[in-house]
């Protein structure tokens, strides 16, 4: 049985359990029974070490919940990038760490024997050259080290700071590595910047941030590499609904991120279908570049012209896009922030003043049922609603009788007040 | 540049390491005791780190420190440990961010030239391109005006030296405020594309009170020769904006609603949990009040698949919107 360690060899084996306890964090020991109780047992463990500021536990008669809870708007770096921060090495990896740049700071490159003599006199630390040479190959590919032939020998130098000519670029850099680490795609790389510049961000918050991108980070970066090399890929993807694994073949052609939403999924061209489709990034396990696509230019071209009849992430069943309208009424003298709202987050749609405080809004799309959330969020204000889908039309009224009945005719319900 | 040999996950980024580089910069400039070992790995590693890593460099498993004759310690490298050389992986995230319509926010020109010479052999992690935000608002700042541009830069510059400024705002009531302000905190917003400027400002009677801008609006700027002495504490002023009440709501799972509002609501500080009698979930949502319409628009947008159970005013303000849609067309 191994011992526990707080620091973990596969951060895969971690990813579904950070976003359980932050995304969910209503689950119990039970509710992962596809892992043995001492493995949710560790990882739990492990988690409450790495997020102790954030998490909680809640006793429910014998069943203990644990949960991960934050205002992502007060967090000036992603809690959630410790997890990437957990890598475990060895005894030897740390002492070279340390060693090797120090004895190479004063400039001069040196052999891989030199280095060795040179570590145990000066810091009085044993190291085997075959551990040497491996860790030096694998810094000169993190670009850590340089290496040159000089004679028969290869000589090795440490990767030369940087001696800026503008004034104030490092205090700027600074600035910007604090603010895309929390604004950026990959802001995990950002907070590894400010780690190894000794800085912190004092003065960038993020509002609405949804943390939990961060996790899926390993399977965006194969897919960017994809879509930069135009290649094929094969996707393990798990079904959001019923969890069922399959092997997609697909090109990938872009990212759609939701703002609103926390979900992030890549848009890609089926072959079988040839269709465009989209998956939830955190429903892809794995993903495996295949070879180019030769009609990559094609999808981007049909991509290029489908998005502007895509409301969100759905290109729907049929190639006809369904005319969605709403009328909206409003104060125009007390409520202008209602046509600003339609206007900046109508997503190109039209807007037609009917009469005054009555206006039209009209978009076309291929799946009009993506709009209902939207449109929801105006209850109250909706004199009308037509879709060309006529069961999107039908759903919202359906909604909308839904909530009369659960709001309306419950008024004297009592509500629930924290004590 | 995205080859497998630069992975996310690299004992190079390692925790372990950035406590133990921090600890070693300290016993430089100083030699620590034992038990600012323990405290310095407790405070910038993991709550249990302290447990592996202190015994690792006081036994000389690590052998990066050597005991003073008072029984302290000091650190046995040679060199300053920060700056620390980038590596590939890292400049690749800096190159593509020179793709970001806000790199100019943080750069003069001159400066983004130098980054690009510096960045000229590295291929970028990312193309901004390759990304779309579908849902982001319409009316983003404008990043690239040359006047917002040197807003921000003299807004950073302000926060640095903690530096009053006078600030000609445009208020969202079309007036012109005239004020000193201290800039303190800047806020973005992915969904809106803003930045907020979090501002204190001192009235005649001594009263403080912290002012959120919308940097777009701010019309001109002035340094002043006043200063704060220490920095204001942003986060205990916003902790008065806290909901008295949270936000009570029952999830059902038609639709898929829980994994829905799980994952929109997973930016605010919540709980959820089950309740087998009725197979629902009661989700508690801790917020700020400012916010309050935002949220309300939020909860909204899921219709039946999420009812509001409390607190009292937030049910009156959903019954009030549903009664009057029912009039509308109901």
């Amino acid at each position: 049985m191994s011992e526990y360690k707080e620091l973990i060899r596969q951060f895969d084996k971690i990813r579904s359990y950070v976003r359980d306890f932050y995304v969910y964090g209503f689950k119990t020991r039970e509710d992962f029974h596809d892992k043995s109780g001492r493995t949710y047992d560790n990882h739990r463990r492990r988690m409450e070490s790495w997020f102790s500021d954030y998490i909680c536990t809640d006793q429910k008669g014998h069943k203990k919940f644990v949960f991960l809870t934050m205002d992502s708007g007060r967090m000036a770096v992603n809690p959630l990038y410790q997890a990437w921060k957990s890598k475990t090495f060895t005894d030897n990896d740390i002492l070279l760490r340390f060693f090797v740049p120090d004895l190479l700071a004063d400039g001069q490159p040196r052999s891989l024997e030199a280095i060795a003599d040179e570590i145990q006199d000066k810091y009085q630390c044993l190291l085997d050259t075959q551990t040497l040479r491996r860790k030096l190959t694998a810094w000169e590919k993190e670009g850590l080290i340089v290496r040159k032939k000089a004679g028969k020998q290869f000589l090795y130098s440490q990767a030369q700071p940087v001696s800026w000519s503008c004034p104030g670029m490092p205090k700027a850099l600074s600035l910007a590595a604090a603010f895309f680490q929390g604004a950026a795609p990959f802001g995990f790389i950002g907070s590894t910047i400010l780690d190894f510049w000794n800085e912190r961000n004092d003065w960038f918050r993020f509002r609405s941030d949804y943390l939990v991108h961060t996790l899926e980070d390993e399977i965006l970066l194969p897919l960017l590499t994809a879509i930069e090399q135009r290649s094929m890929i094969r996707m393990t993807v798990r079904g959001t609904k019923r969890h069922r694994i399959t092997s997609v073949c697909a090109t990938p052609l872009r990212i759609l991120t939701s703002t609103q939403t926390g979900r992030r999924y890549v848009c890609a061209m089926r072959p079988d279908s040839r269709r465009l489709a989209t998956f939830r990034l955190d429903s892809i396990e794995a993903v495996k570049i295949l070879g180019e696509d030769p009609c990559f230019e094609q999808h981007g071209k049909k991509l290029q012209d489908t998005l502007p009849y895509v409301w969100g992430v759905s290109f729907g069943s049929s190639q006809k896009p369904e005319k969605v309208s709403m009328e909206i009424v409003l104060d125009e003298k007390t409520e202008p922030y209602i046509l600003s709202r339609l206007e900046r987050e109508g997503r190109g749609g039209s807007l037609k003043r009917l009469e005054p405080g009555v206006y039209e809004y009209t978009r076309l799309c291929l799946d009009g049922a993506e709009l209902l959330p939207w449109v929801k969020t105006f209850t109250g204000r909706i004199r009308s609603f037509s879709c060309t889908n006529r069961s999107v039309s039908q759903r919202l009224l359906d909604d909308m009788n839904l909530m009369k009945s659960r709001y309306l005719s419950s008024e004297e319900e009592p509500v629930y007040e924290d004590s | 540049m995205k080859t497998p040999e630069c992975s996310l996950f690299s004992e190079l980024y390692t925790c372990y390491y950035q406590v133990v580089a921090r600890i070693l910069k300290e016993a430089a400039d100083h030699p620590v005791t034992r038990r600012r070992i323990e405290d310095m790995a407790r405070e910038y590693g993991y709550d249990e780190s302290a447990l592996s890593i202190a015994p690792k460099l006081l036994s000389g498993d690590w052998p990066f420190l050597k005991q003073e004759p008072d029984g302290t310690y000091g650190s046995v490298l040679k060199h300053p440990l920060f700056p620390q050389p980038l590596t590939l992986l890292q400049k690749a995230w800096l190159k593509a961010l020179l793709g970001d319509p806000r790199i100019g926010l943080f750069f003069t020109d001159s400066q983004i030239m130098e980054l690009n010479r510096f960045l000229s052999d590295v291929t970028p992690l990312y193309r901004t391109e390759d990304f779309c935000l579908f849902d982001q608002y319409g009316d983003h700042d404008p990043f690239s005006s040359v006047m917002y541009r040197e807003h921000m830069h003299r807004i950073l510059a302000a926060m640095e030296e903690r530096r009053f400024l006078i600030v000609s705002y445009l208020s969202g009531k079309g007036n012109i405020l005239t004020h000193s302000w201290l800039p303190c905190r800047l806020e973005y917003g992915q969904r809106d594309g803003k930045f907020r400027l979090y501002a204190m400002s001192v009235r005649r009677s001594g009263k403080k009170r912290i002012d959120v801008l919308n940097l777009a609006r701010i019309l001109s700027l002035k340094e002043t020769e006043s200063f704060c002495p220490s920095p204001v504490d942003v986060d205990r002023c916003l902790d008065q904006a806290m909901c008295r009440q949270p936000l009570i709501l029952e999830i059902t799972t038609e639709r898929n609603g829980l994994e829905r509002a799980m994952l929109h609501f997973s930016c605010y500080q919540k709980q959820v949990e089950r309740v087998s009698e009725t197979g629902t979930y009661r989700c508690t949502i801790y917020y700020d009040v400012r916010w309050e319409t935002e949220l309300l628009i939020q909860v909204l947008s899921f219709g039946p698949v999420v009812k509001v159970l409390g607190p009292e005013s937030f049910v009156r303000q959903v019954r009030e919107r549903v009664k009057r849609q029912a009039e509308l067309f109901l």
